[in-house]
């Protein structure tokens, strides 16, 4: 669904641009601590306000608004946490890999990036579901043999995998 | 049409052709349901969008990775999941190589034999192979030979005397002396061809490693196979109780094959689901474990030259990780249950 301009409306412009002169630097300090980094609490912030903008329709009702930013925080938080996790879980198991059966280069950077892409999908999934997930869109095992394997029933499986396929299919465009 | 419902049905598709027993009337059931609307065609062609990222992917990067533990991971699952703590090291899993191809190359070829399981097959003319783990052959009989295309894994082959009708005159074959077949019996590689002039042999791919490209190997148990190399080079015959690594441009030496006690006449022991080592490198134990799991195993490379011996059943390999620390000073730490590492054992 596009995002409404907040331009239009200047009761909303105006909206924004009180909740940014009342919160921001509340919302700068509080991103810093979880961050330990203050350029990219900065950008975080920023990033949060966009967020405030491409959802006009929640300003008018807002009563909390350090509640309202910071439930949009987490949200920002929790993907730059998964991000960092990424790069750490791929770089280490990347290290796993003796150098001769590595990537190339090449492959390397489309690798990662459809790694990215594909965690961006998975990350909704709870952990045992993206297990039986990967297992098999990417292992190529059979459901029973993921059943044995995981431990649960393979009606379990099966549910886990609509589950996998739905939310990726939904989330694609 | 409701999106949520075109996604849901597609969705259950996709679940019944992922599912390992998907045969031509789900797929030709699909396929109809594919044609019914412009929308369903959409929603399969983004499934199919889908399934090229994750072929793209090498399992043993990609496993680890997205199945990492994540904040949602609660403490009490990290415990279920992790046995030890440890530092980290390096053991990449041989099959390795099959990832270049798609991971459903299972459905495209005629038998194939997931990671971890093991099958079973019996030729038209009686002929008998045991498929190991990951493994996938295409079978061709035609009117001049009996062909077995090996194109990922490792597979076990006893070879029946051609039983096939004699082409020319209708009638049963002159089989001739024992063993000797009419139509020539032959496993194909990407490295070269092999004719079975005997009985029971095991052929491997390998993954290249550095400066060493892909190989096949050979292993005869009875009487004999000759290799030919795909370069050109001559072949050679290799007898019963000789292996043999070969490229496309070459023919190793032929080294003794120690009887591995684990089998049954001599065949190796994992065709009887069992994993025998007699004083083998820690690294290399851990290489050959980790075939018959999804995933990554790393050995540090302080235990890497520890010696390990026994015969491990294949069935259960996180019962065998967890047996190492019973006979080594090495712990073993699942990060995830498909993210393992073998280290030094904390001192106490």
């Amino acid at each position: 669904m596009p995002a409404r301009s907040c331009a239009a409306s200047p009761a909303c412009t105006l909206a924004v641009q009180t909740l940014y002169q009342d919160h921001h630097r509340w919302l700068v300090a509080l991103l810093r601590r979880r961050l330990n980094c203050p350029h990219g609490a900065a950008d975080m912030a920023q990033d949060a306000f966009v967020r405030v903008l491409l959802r006009p329709e929640a300003l008018p009702e807002l009563r909390e608004p350090r509640a309202y930013l910071t439930t949009i925080a987490r949200g920002l938080l929790h993907d730059h946490w998964r991000r960092r996790s990424l790069e750490q879980a791929w770089l280490d198991t990347l290290a796993a890999l003796p150098e001769d059966l590595a990537p190339s280069p090449e492959d390397t950077l489309a690798i990662r990036q459809t790694l990215q892409q594909l965690d961006d999908l998975l990350s909704r999934l709870a952990p045992k579901a993206r297990e039986v997930f990967v297992l098999s869109q990417l292992q190529g095992l059979g459901y029973a043999q993921i059943a044995q394997q995981v431990g649960i029933s393979e009606r379990t499986v099966k549910r886990y995998m609509a589950q996998g396929f739905e939310l990726c299919l939904s989330l694609m465009d | 049409m409701n999106d949520a419902t075109v996604i849901r049905e597609a969705a259950q598709w996709l679940v019944r052709l992922h599912s390992g027993e998907a045969g031509a009337s789900d797929w030709a059931a699909c396929a109809r349901w594919r044609a019914a609307h412009p929308a369903h065609e959409q929603a399969w062609q983004k499934a199919e969008r889908l399934s090229a990222q994750f072929g793209a992917v090498p399992p043993a990067l990609g496993i680890p990775v997205l199945t990492r533990p994540t904040r949602a991971t609660t403490q009490g699952n990290r415990r279920a999941v992790l046995r030890t703590l440890a530092a980290l090291g390096v053991v990449a899993p041989a099959a390795w190589l099959g990832w270049q191809h798609a991971p459903w190359q299972g459905w495209t070829a005629d038998y194939a034999a997931a990671t971890g399981e093991r099958r079973d097959v019996t030729l038209a003319d009686g002929s008998r192979l045991t498929l190991n783990t990951d493994t996938a052959v295409d079978v061709v009989f035609s009117g001049t030979q009996r062909l077995v295309r090996l194109r990922r894994g490792e597979v076990y082959v006893r070879t029946a005397p051609d039983t096939a009708p004699d082409i020319a005159t209708g009638t049963a074959p002159d089989t001739g002396s024992a063993g000797t077949p009419r139509r020539p019996f032959v496993v194909e590689t990407p490295q070269g061809r092999l004719h079975a002039l005997g009985t029971r042999f095991t052929v491997r791919l390998l993954a290249g490693h550095g400066d060493d490209p892909p190989a096949t190997e050979l292993v005869v148990l009875e009487h004999r196979v000759q290799v030919a190399p795909s370069g050109g080079s001559a072949p050679a015959i290799v007898q019963a109780g000789q292996g043999v690594r070969f490229t496309a441009a070459q023919i190793g030496p032929m080294r003794p094959q120690a009887q591995d006690p684990s089998g049954v006449d001599g065949a190796p022991g994992w065709t009887q689901g069992v994993l025998y080592a007699d004083s083998l490198r820690l690294d290399a134990f851990l290489a050959e474990l980790s075939r018959y799991r999804p995933g990554v195993i790393r050995c540090a490379p302080e235990v890497a030259g520890l010696r390990i011996s026994g015969a491990f059943q294949l069935a259960d390999t996180d019962y065998v990780l967890a047996m190492l620390r019973e006979t080594l000073p090495v712990q073993v730490v699942l990060r995830t249950r498909w993210w393992v590492t073998v280290a030094p054992a904390d001192r106490m």
